[in-house]
């Protein structure tokens, strides 16, 4: 599947930086997006639409070097651009087409000929859940159906990596649901490179593999979902039903340390090794409880997010406090 | 559930990508025939090539009637065409003593003028209700990155965007023009006129040219510069008014300022000292806008290059043989220059600013 250059990393930053005047907009973010779902997240103005624009080589940078599966963005931006499909945040379209339309010419612009971009806008669409709204004009479309015809027209020319910006912003819940549900898809069933990037995290954690924290233009976190937001000490979470008060107690006299979940229909097993099931699912069994799930206890992404941009701020001043100085 | 829903699959196609500008150009010309009023002005602009064609015919039954020619026979003058025909033809400076001459002077000047008089003016009022959407349009709905976001280089889109205006400016010049030349032909008394007469569609095509290219891409320019298309439309048309009205006032103080050294009636000064009788009023009043459009009874015009409607004039006359002085074509031809490079260097830097931004 990667064939165009000899890396076969699809995305890769090394040392990029760019600066808009005096103002530094990337500092010096050294970043490797793999195979999967990505999610790219940070504050507003953090960077993330001109690394974005720095990975399509809309950008001159000032320093480093990006690659896309190997090719140089600023030397082979064609090349590049055939490789990646966007979906803008911002509404993004051709007034006067229809949805149908907008996406058989995403097709033509990006090399399909004519006949092919229109069997191909269809079948995207049909998958995207786009019904009879395709053959209403843009301008005229929900929030909804234009996402649906912005990402049926960034996935048209089946490109290796799919860069999203907000992709549910302004969807439903059930629409929101199923675009993600297209995403994974993407990614695990067709070996796709998924690059989000949004501000709700509840996506990212539920979906991505890896994601990056980007603050004033530098990378402060990067790793994957499950390192991140796992806990240290390996707790667990035990998804119940019933008297977990009286479970707490009977786990705790059996020198398992637990606790009621803050937010309910869950019991937190602190600590617990594996040779502690036995006793965790006898109790379970005597308190009368039904139990659903076992799983290792996460921290919400929102925290670990929360944690980082604090450090970055006492970082970012304590370096200023030594400037000054 | 769609009934047709495949999933997913995977495109296996070669993609071609050096044709997006051709994609471009021929969505953007659907996209601007949809309007009404360009379909009219469209129609509209048709007409006046029903009254050249005309000004043909009348011609070729002038020499068909004997009324052009060395053996013209005065009696059959008092025929109605043979007299429009004449009358044509001298207005348009043709040598009537021989009808060969003649017909290559006439067709040529009747080609300008049709050019020059009814079509370029159509040419800014069609272009000025197309073009100024074409970018400012994909600004204001950020389509910018639609383009810019696939391969698509900053070349390809302004080639295509020229490409929309280009055909439609075609479809009011340069086709008519040709289609008279057919007609020409057509009404002469043997095909061979069209052996005689080749070059002149090569002409107008190069007349078309020297009105498409600085034309279209100011309008361009214009219409990258702002995202409300009113903005660049109300540009596109104060440009030409101001330039027209700058020509104006400056060839009439140039009258003026020779009325009075001279003590002549008002006869434009000639800064290259060309007084040649050639250059003297010699036209019928009736046709006497048919000869200005042509090209005759004017006097080096010496401000054309301030106005892009004088400056396509002069270079159009050069290239259909009527205007032979470099002296008087240079200027014009450097200020259409000026105005194609300036226009390119804003499209170039314009078009994608939103996306490197």
């Amino acid at each position: 599947m990667t064939e165009p250059g000899i890396d076969t990393l699809p995305v890769r930053l090394d040392g990029v930086e760019k600066r808009y005047g005096r103002r530094l907009v990337l500092d010096r973010v050294s970043l490797e997006i793999p195979p999967g779902i990505t999610g790219l997240v940070g504050p507003n103005g953090a960077g993330k639409s001109t690394l974005v624009r720095a990975i399509l080589g809309l950008v001159r940078l000032a320093a480093g070097r990006v690659q896309v599966l190997g090719l140089d963005p600023a030397v082979s931006p064609r090349q590049v651009r055939q490789l990646i499909g966007v979906v803008p945040e911002d509404d993004a379209s051709i007034p006067g087409l229809s949805g149908v339309e907008m996406v058989q010419y995403a097709a033509r612009l990006s090399g399909l000929p004519a006949t092919e971009a229109l069997r191909r806008a269809h079948e995207v669409l049909d998958w995207c859940d786009a019904g009879q709204e395709r053959y209403r004009g843009v301008e005229t479309l929900s929030v909804g159906m234009r996402q649906k015809v912005a990402f049926a027209a960034a996935i048209v020319h089946d490109p290796q990596i799919v860069i999203l910006d907000e992709p549910t912003n302004g969807l439903d819940p059930l629409e929101r649901r199923a675009m993600l549900g297209r995403l994974v898809a993407l990614a695990r069933d067709h070996g796709k490179t998924i690059l989000i990037s949004t501000h709700v995290l509840r996506d990212v954690q539920s979906i991505c593999d890896r994601v990056t924290l980007l603050v004033r233009g530098r990378v402060r976190l990067a790793g994957s979902i499950a390192d991140l937001t796992g806990t240290a000490d390996r707790d667990l979470r035990l998804r119940a039903t019933g008297p977990l008060d009286a479970l707490v107690k009977r786990l705790g006299a059996r020198g398992i340390p637990a606790r009621l979940a803050d937010t309910g229909g869950a019991v937190l097993l602190h600590a617990a090794e594996p040779t502690a099931f036995v006793a965790v699912w006898e109790e379970v069994g005597r308190a009368g409880v039904e139990a659903w799930a076992l799983e290792p206890e996460r921290r919400p992404l929102e925290d670990v997010f929360l944690a980082a941009l604090q450090a970055a701020d006492e970082a970012d001043a304590q370096r200023g406090s030594h400037a000054s100085a | 559930m769609p009934l047709h829903d495949v999933g997913y699959r995977a495109w296996k196609g070669l993609p071609r990508p050096s044709g997006a500008a051709g994609v471009i150009a021929s969505t953007g010309i659907r996209l601007a025939w949809k309007s009404r009023w360009l379909r009219r002005v469209m129609l509209f602009a048709w007409s006046p090539a029903l009254m050249f064609a005309g000004g043909f015919f009348a011609f070729e039954q002038a020499i068909e009637e004997g009324a052009i020619g060395a053996g013209r026979n005065a009696t059959r003058r008092l025929d109605s065409f043979g007299m429009i025909g004449n009358l044509v033809a001298t207005s348009l400076g043709g040598q009537l003593e021989d009808p060969e001459a003649a017909r290559r002077t006439v067709w040529s000047r009747l080609l300008l003028a049709f050019m020059r008089a009814p079509q370029a003016v159509l040419l800014a009022v069609v272009v000025g209700l197309v073009a100024p959407k074409l970018i400012a349009g994909d600004l204001r709905a950020r389509a910018w990155l639609v383009y810019f976001t696939r391969p698509v280089s900053r070349v390809d889109y302004i080639l295509g965007k020229v490409g929309v205006l280009a055909a439609i400016v075609t479809l009011i010049t340069l086709l008519p023009a040709v289609v008279l030349w057919l007609v020409g032909v057509l009404v002469s008394p043997s095909l061979s006129v069209a052996a005689a007469t080749w070059d002149l569609p090569l002409r107008v095509i190069g007349a078309a040219a020297a009105v498409t290219v600085p034309t279209v891409l100011l309008a361009l320019a214009y219409s990258s510069l702002t995202a409300e298309s009113r903005i660049a439309t109300f540009a596109w048309f104060a440009t030409w008014l101001a330039c027209w009205i700058a020509h104006g006032a400056l060839t009439g103080a140039d009258a003026a300022a020779s009325a009075r050294t001279r003590g002549t009636a008002a006869i434009a000064v000639d800064p290259f000292d060309d007084s040649s009788p050639a250059f003297m009023p010699r036209t019928s009043p009736r046709l006497s806008w048919l000869a200005r459009a042509a090209g005759i009874d004017n006097t080096v015009d010496r401000w054309a290059w301030l106005s892009l409607y004088h400056a396509q004039g002069v270079v159009q006359a050069w290239i259909f043989g009527i205007e032979k002085r470099l002296a008087v074509v240079l200027p014009s031809l450097a200020s259409l220059l000026a105005v194609t490079v300036g226009s390119i260097l804003v499209l170039l830097v314009r078009v994608d600013a939103p996306a490197r931004a």
